[in-house]
């Protein structure tokens, strides 16, 4: 009996060696026979059908793996060497079964299966015969596990039709899991459960009993069967984590079987809750004591320093911003006027400056109450709704139209409201840094977005100092100006100028207008931009009819009816086409496709660099890294050059997927660009202000590619 | 009420399957018999590093660890900074590839292991209330008593020994980290290999 044995684990040991002596299509071993088949129905040419696959069948209660093997094993990975112009793609697995092993579970198959891989064949290519060379390595597992591996080699005619494996390829298709068109799925953590809830699946699915098999290792628990219920055409499932989780994924990606169907349903499920650290605490420093330490705040003083003096810088530079600046260099202008009465000055700049840090402070305590309440915000929140645009753009527009002088504020507010004014000019100061900071918000997001982002993460209290110190940066320049009486003297003396710079300053204002308008149209749509443009038009015509100087009351009695009857018309109509719209076509520029976890993962598997563009519409640095440096010559060469994939994840609505990234890459806002090397642990990430040097360095960093696919 | 006792009834049936220990949360406790016959305690040790090592002769990826010398100088290094080590074997008797005690221990010692201890699990307790799927699997607990690594042995999932060299051993890696006192980078990773071969009863 031994020596029978001992022969035969010679001759499994020896089959491998022949294999490579003489590579065939079969490689057979007392555990499987595996073989490389070809389909190629109207022979090898562009653009026709062409698949390459290993055929396995195993012996009986033998066993490989699905891409997730489950608790153990592991997935069988093939490795090509096919001539220039042949690109093959990844393996389409075929919908696994679940395989118990007492208290544990492996996803993968039994009997026969066919790995199947799409092939594609460029313009140039023109050999007469197809050699086809693969490297595989499989585990196959019964009780025990046995790690195998075969070299196999066919050739496939060009011109001549491959289908003699048709069966086998087509029995392959039938059992790819289809894509649940029309699912809608999400997934959020809830204590030591994820409660995944997919709504939408085809009616032959509904009500069934299902299997949820995750494509991500490592996550939830195999083993065990989950809590599942249907409520009104909505699948839930109660999945218990993994304690020794792995992976935290923005977006777990499953394929969902049930009884008798050979092909399960894949969705792609996104995570709206953020995963915790997987017990980053720090060690005790105890030498086997038991004494135990209060845990210390992760803060780093010198970390909170450099963002409070950054903050700071950030806020002064505020103020040169194009939604900023002609608000307070009017304002500041002002002083002239009252340059001689010192006292009030000071007192002006200081309710102002509390007007500012109020202000921000009560945003910032707002995005922090949303994300502690589970919210998927970061900053530039504010923009993300088209609601939020609107009222900014409204706003803007008016204050623009105030400051052409088609109206005067004087004649619209009531005639009290002058006088509140004037009585309390605390009031107004502390008033106009509200402005001040509301007309500042389309520019915060855009240009502080990612500063501001490492900040939210901060614990509350050292959050809002932060936001505190960008506020009294911003409104440092006033309150200096109002402290030091030299400076207000020092400026130009008022006069006839002030009015022509004051009707100059109104054309920033429209800009921005247009650039809000531009935004709203991103997230509403053509009909949406078109509705808040008939917005505005009503506006200023109420604008007009009522505070216009030049009209007298007879006039005003009339155009002011009609303009409000007009406005209100325009309210009805318009109001509902400011909801988010249907996504807009996804901004298809020529090399850039959309961004989500899986892809990146897939990408980097493959061996290929990938770039990726964190971006919003309403980013203004964005769009403008964008123009200069990302679709510069040089550089879209370069990035072609080294095959990196382009990645574009687009912020410009809330996407619960991109904000989990951003916080995984210790940001909160856009833009973020992270460039990811095959083989490193982490993403380079590069600065948010991109210049063409920085991306070529950076690129010149990775490690050298292979020209064509493995 | 209904709502409320299910998701408690399958918490207890999981617990039953696989109790977990949870990396960053006390390790659970155990005694076990060693190949000697010693009662061995996790108890025993604490204030010490231990390691835990899932281990099963008759799977090819322990072989590679094992052939490759790999696992012999992760558990010297280790045990020469006063880590202790344990290999647990959790084969159930019935199991194609369960060695008796004294097999068990001359294996171990034909391959010059340098493990503080062998332990014998057939029945699958230790195994189950680590969640131990894999051979090789492996655990570190910091002197607190507190998990601080689960998962593979290295970052290489393969059965080829040539990887070894260059994948990064996250038992070294997790080691040197905690016994500096800093917090561990990489806690918890899938472990490669074999299943371990659980008996079907407790």
């Amino acid at each position: 009996m031994p020596s029978i044995r001992k022969l035969l684990i010679a001759a499994a040991s020896a089959l491998p060696l022949l294999a490579l002596a003489a590579p065939g299509p079969v490689v057979s071993t007392p555990q499987v026979r595996a073989e490389l088949v070809a389909h190629a129905p109207e022979g090898v040419a562009p653009g026709k059908p062409l698949w390459l696959g290993l055929a396995i069948q195993h012996q009986p209660h033998w066993h490989t793996y699905w891409k997730n093997p489950g608790d153990s094993g592991l997935p069988t990975n093939l490795q090509w060497a096919l001539p220039a112009g042949i690109a093959a793609g990844e393996i389409e697995w075929p919908t696994p079964q679940k395989l118990p092993i007492g208290p544990l579970l492996n996803y993968g198959y039994e009997g026969t299966v066919l790995l199947p891989v799409p092939v594609v064949v460029a313009a140039g290519f023109n050999a007469d015969k197809l050699d086809v060379k693969l490297h595989a390595d499989w585990l196959v597992c019964k009780e025990v596990c046995i790690p195998e591996s075969g070299d196999f080699a066919i050739s496939v005619p060009v011109q001549a039709a491959t289908a003699g494996n048709k069966a086998l390829f087509d029995t392959a298709r039938a059992a790819l899991p289809q894509a649940a068109a029309g699912a809608r799925a999400s997934a959020a953590l809830e204590g030591e459960t994820l409660v995944v809830r997919i709504a939408g699946l085809p009616a032959a699915w509904q009500g069934k009993a299902l299997a949820f098999l995750p494509e991500v290792a490592g996550v939830v628990q195999n083993a065990g069967t989950p809590e599942t219920a249907w409520q009104a055409g909505e699948w839930t499932a109660k999945l218990p984590i993994d304690p020794q989780r792995s992976a935290g994924p923005a977006l777990m990606p499953a394929v969902l079987t049930m009884p008798g169907r050979a092909a399960g349903l894949r969705v792609e499920i996104p995570v709206t809750t953020a995963w915790p650290a997987i017990a980053a605490a720090a060690p005790l420093p105890s030498l086997g004591d038991a004494v135990v330490t209060a845990p210390m705040a992760n803060a780093n003083p010198v970390g909170l320093i450099a963002a409070l003096a950054l903050a700071l810088a950030g806020g002064v530079l505020l103020n040169l911003m194009p939604c900023v600046f002609p608000v307070l260099s009017l304002k500041v202008l002002g002083f002239a006027r009252q340059a001689d009465d010192r006292r009030a000055l000071v007192a002006g700049g200081l309710a102002y400056t509390a007007g500012v840090v109020l202000s921000f402070v009560a945003l910032a305590a707002l995005l922090l109450a949303l994300r502690a309440g589970g919210e998927q915000l970061g900053w530039g929140f504010q923009l993300q709704s088209p609601a939020v645009v609107a009222l900014l753009a409204a706003l803007f527009t008016l204050i623009g139209l105030n400051l052409a002088g088609v109206f005067e504020f004087g004649s619209l507010l009531p005639s009290g409201w002058a006088a509140v004014r004037a009585h309390h000019p605390l009031a107004d100061s502390f008033l106009t840094g509200v402005l001040a900071v509301a007309v500042a918000s389309p520019c915060t997001a855009p240009f502080m977005g990612a500063s501001l982002g490492a900040a939210v993460t901060l614990p509350p209290a050292q959050a809002l100092a932060v936001f505190a110190a960008l506020g009294l940066g911003m409104a440092l320049p006033y309150l200096l100006a109002s402290a030091w009486p030299a400076l207000a003297r020092a400026l130009p003396r008022p006069g006839a100028w002030m009015a022509h710079f004051k009707t100059l300053m109104a054309f920033p204002m429209f800009a921005t207008v247009v650039w809000l308008v531009w935004v709203l149209g991103q997230q509403a749509g053509i009909d949406g931009a078109a509705a808040l443009l008939a917005l505005l038009v009503a506006l200023a015509f109420v604008g007009w009819a009522l505070g216009s100087p030049a009209l007298g009351s007879k006039a005003r009695w009339g155009f002011g009816a009609a303009s409000l009857l007009l406005l209100a018309a325009v309210l009805a109509w318009t109001l509902p086409a400011l909801h988010e719209g249907p996504p807009a076509p996804a901004q298809a520029q020529a090399g850039w496709e959309p961004w989500s976890t899986a892809r990146v993962t897939e990408l980097v598997g493959q061996g290929r660099p990938v770039f990726v563009d964190f971006s919003a519409a309403w980013c203004v640095t964005c769009q403008v890294n964008k123009r200069t440096t990302l679709n510069r010559a040089e550089v879209v060469a370069d990035l072609a050059q080294r095959r990196v994939a382009l990645l574009r994840a687009d912020w410009t609505r809330r996407d619960a997927a991109i904000t989990t990234e951003l916080a995984r890459l210790g940001r909160s806002g856009v833009p973020v660009y992270a460039l990811y090397a095959p083989g490193a642990a982490a993403p380079k990430i590069l600065s948010e202000i991109l210049s063409v040097g920085e991306v070529r360095e950076a690129l010149a960093e990775l490690p050298s590619t292979p020209r064509s696919l493995p | 009420m209904k709502r409320l006792l299910m998701p408690l009834f399958l918490a207890v049936a999981a617990g039953a399957a696989m109790a977990s220990a949870t990396v960053g949360q006390p390790a659970p406790a155990f005694t076990a018999v060693d190949t000697a016959g010693k009662t061995v305690s996790l108890a025993d040790f604490k204030g010490k590093h231990v390691v835990l090592e899932w281990v099963n002769p008759g799977c090819p990826y322990v072989q590679k660890h094992y052939n490759s010398a790999n696992m012999q100088a992760t558990q010297e290094a280790a045990t020469a900074k006063g880590v202790v080590w344990l290999s647990i074997n959790s084969t159930a008797t019935d199991a194609g590839d369960y060695k008796a005690p004294a097999a068990m221990a001359a294996w171990m010692q034909a391959r010059k292991a340098h493990a503080s201890g062998t332990l014998l699990d057939a029945d699958g307790k230790v195994g189950r209330a680590y969640g131990a799927r894999a051979t090789p699997h492996m655990y570190v607990i910091d002197p607190s008593g507190r998990l601080v690594y689960a998962g593979a042995i290295d970052s290489k999932p393969s059965a080829d020994p040539a990887d070894i060299k260059t994948a990064t051993n996250y038992v070294n890696q997790a080691l040197a980290e905690s016994l500096a006192g800093k917090p561990v980078s990489v806690a918890a990773t899938r472990a490669y290999g074999c299943s371990v071969k659980y008996s079907s009863g407790a």
